[in-house]
C-alpha cells in the first residue's frame, strides 16, 4: 500500500448528548479515491468537516503524514493549505470574481507572484471549462457552474488531497452531471480525493474504496466490486436496497 | 424681490429670518464649517474605531491558543464591551460636559473643537461596532469556511473576505449615522463649540429673536441633510455594482 496522507485515529464527536461520530479509524492512502456513503445523520459530513479542522473533534486523532495536526491556528492554516476541501454550498467568494475566487488564496497563502496565480487559476478553470467566465461574479453562475469553479479554485492550491462534501447534493439534476464529469476527469489524474456523496452509480464507478457510515459507525470499507455487490454488513445491504430499487 | 437681501426694518418673522441670515452670514457660514468639519472627522474616525471595536467583538478565543494570548484576548474584549456600553447608554451632551471638563480638569489644555471631535468619534465608534458587528454576522458562515478551508487566517478571512461584504450591507447604516452625527453635533454648543446651534443662540441673543434664528439653522440642517442623503442614495446604487459581465473570448476554445 502507497504512503498514508491522512490518518484518522480513534475519532468521536458528539454534539451535546448526540454522539454523530464513534470510533472512528481510517487511513487515508496516497492516489486512493474513497467515496463515503450513508444515509443523512450518519456522520458522513461531519468526518469530513473534522478531517479539515472545520469542526472539533471530542477526541481522538487527525494525522498528517504521521504527525498529528494540533489545535493551533498557525498549524491548522499550514494543513488545510494542503488539503483542499468542496463544499455543497459552494462557498465562492460573493465579493469577487470567478478569476479573483482562484486567484486569493494562492497569492495570500501560497504568496505567489501574481503572473504565476494567474496561469494556475487559467490553467484549473479551462479544465473544468469554466476559463470564459473569468470576469463573471457567482451570483451570475447556474449551481452546477459555481461547483465546477470551486473545484478548479481547490486545485490552484494544488492539494494533495481533495475533500469533498456533497459536491452534487445542491444541484438540479441536469447540473449533476457535468459537475461528476469533472469529478471523473480529476480522478484519473492520480489525485487523492475523499468524496462524501449521495451519487451511487458514481461511487461504484469511479472510487477505488467506499465505505458506508451508519449511526456515526464506519459499518463497512471494502472496494465497490464488494461493496455494491456484496455487502457484508445487514445495514448496507438494507441502504444499497432502497438505493438500488429507487 | 430685488431688495430681498436689504431689509432695513424687519417686520414679520420672514423678514426677519432673511434679516438675521445677511446680517450674520459670516457667523452662520462659519457654524455651518464647524458643524461640517466636526461631522465628517467625526464620522470618519468614528467609523474606524467602529470597525476595529466590531472586528475585536467578533474575534473567536480557540481553545488551543496559548493561555496568555487567550487570556489577553479576553481582556481586550471586555475592555471593548465596556466602553460599547458606557458610550451606548449615556446621553452624547452628558458625555461631551465629562469629556471636556474632565480632559481640562486633569490638567490637559484641550480646545472645545478638539474636545467635539474626541466625543463624536467615541460615540459614533461605540454604535457603529454594534453596527459592524451586525454587519460581519449577516454574511454566511460558509463563506469563511470557504476561506478557511483554502488556509486562509482567520485574520486574513475576515479582511479579504467578511469585511468587504459586511461593509457593503451596512452602507445605509452608515449613512444614517452621518446625517444623525450632522445633527447630534448641535449638543457641543454646551462646551462653547462655535458650531450652528451656538451661531444660532447668539444671534438670537442680540435682537431677541430666537424663533426666528433657529429657523434659519432649522433651514441649514435640513438642505445638508436633504443634500447628503441624495449623494448617499446615489452612491448606494453606483455600488450595487454591473449586472453583466463579459465572456472572455480568448479563453472560448475550451478543449
Amino acid at each position: 500500500m502507497s504512503e498514508t496522507i491522512i490518518s484518522v485515529q480513534n475519532l468521536n464527536k458528539t454534539f451535546g448528548d448526540h454522539e454523530v461520530l464513534r470510533k472512528i479509524d481510517m487511513d487515508i492512502h496516497v492516489g486512493e479515491i474513497i467515496c463515503i456513503v450513508g444515509s443523512s445523520g450518519s456522520g458522513k459530513s461531519t468526518l469530513l468537516r473534522c478531517m479539515n479542522r472545520l469542526e472539533h473533534q471530542t477526541s481522538g486523532k487527525i494525522m498528517f503524514y504521521g504527525k498529528e495536526v494540533r489545535d493551533v491556528q498557525r498549524e491548522i492554516n499550514e494543513y488545510r493549505s494542503r488539503v483542499g476541501m468542496v463544499f455543497q454550498s459552494f462557498n465562492l467568494f460573493h465579493n469577487m470574481t470567478v478569476l479573483e475566487n482562484c486567484m486569493l488564496c494562492t497569492r495570500k497563502v501560497l504568496h505567489l507572484v501574481k503572473e504565476e496565480a494567474f496561469d494556475r487559476a487559467i490553467t484549473h478553470l479551462k479544465a473544468v471549462g469554466m476559463a470564459p467566465y473569468i470576469n463573471a461574479r457567482p451570483s451570475q453562475l447556474s449551481g452546477g457552474q459555481k461547483q465546477r469553479v470551486a473545484i478548479a479554485r481547490s486545485l490552484c492550491m494544488n492539494p494533495e488531497v481533495l475533500l469533498f462534501d456533497e459536491p452534487t447534493s445542491a444541484l438540479d439534476p441536469e447540473m449533476v452531471g457535468e459537475v461528476l464529469n469533472v469529478m471523473k476527469k480529476l480522478a484519473v489524474t492520480g489525485l487523492t480525493m475523499v468524496i462524501v456523496t449521495h451519487e451511487m452509480a458514481f461511487a461504484r464507478d469511479v472510487s477505488t474504496r467506499t465505505i458506508f457510515m451508519d449511526g456515526g459507525y464506519v459499518a463497512e470499507d471494502a472496494p465497490p466490486s464488494q461493496l455494491f455487490t456484496n455487502p457484508k454488513n445487514s445495514r448496507t445491504r438494507e441502504f444499497l436496497s432502497r438505493y438500488l430499487a429507487g | 424681490m430685488l431688495n430681498i437681501f436689504a431689509i432695513e426694518n424687519p417686520e414679520n418673522s420672514m423678514e426677519w429670518m432673511i434679516f438675521l441670515a445677511n446680517k450674520y452670514a459670516g457667523m452662520f457660514w462659519k457654524g455651518t464649517g464647524l458643524t461640517l468639519f466636526i461631522a465628517v472627522l467625526g464620522t470618519l474616525l468614528g467609523f474606524l474605531v467602529g470597525y476595529v471595536i466590531g472586528m475585536i467583538q467578533d474575534a473567536q478565543i480557540s481553545p488551543g491558543d496559548h493561555v496568555i494570548r487567550r487570556l489577553l484576548l479576553k481582556l481586550i474584549k471586555f475592555a471593548a464591551a465596556v466602553y460599547v456600553e458606557i458610550f451606548r447608554d449615556t446621553p452624547m451632551i452628558v458625555q461631551a460636559m465629562i469629556i471636556y471638563f474632565g480632559i481640562r480638569q486633569a490638567g490637559v489644555e484641550i480646545t472645545p473643537v478638539s474636545a467635539g471631535i474626541l466625543v463624536t468619534v467615541l460615540n459614533t465608534g461605540a454604535y457603529m461596532a454594534e453596527t459592524v458587528r451586525a454587519g460581519i454576522g449577516s454574511i454566511d458562515q460558509g463563506q469563511r469556511e470557504g476561506a478557511w478551508a483554502m488556509g486562509m487566517s482567520p485574520m486574513k478571512t475576515m479582511v479579504y473576505i467578511v469585511l468587504p461584504q459586511a461593509f457593503k450591507n451596512i452602507i445605509p447604516e452608515m449613512a444614517n449615522t452621518f446625517l444623525t452625527n450632522l445633527k447630534m453635533t448641535s449638543v457641543l454648543n454646551v462646551i462653547a463649540v462655535q458650531e450652528l446651534f451656538m451661531a444660532a443662540k447668539t444671534v438670537g441673543g442680540n435682537y431677541y429673536k430666537y424663533f426666528e434664528s433657529y429657523l434659519v439653522i432649522a433651514v441649514i440642517y435640513f438642505v445638508l441633510c436633504f443634500a447628503f442623503n441624495k449623494v448617499f442614495n446615489f452612491l448606494e446604487k453606483r455600488m450595487s455594482g454591473k449586472s453583466d459581465y463579459a465572456l472572455a473570448a480568448e479563453y472560448m476554445d475550451n478543449d
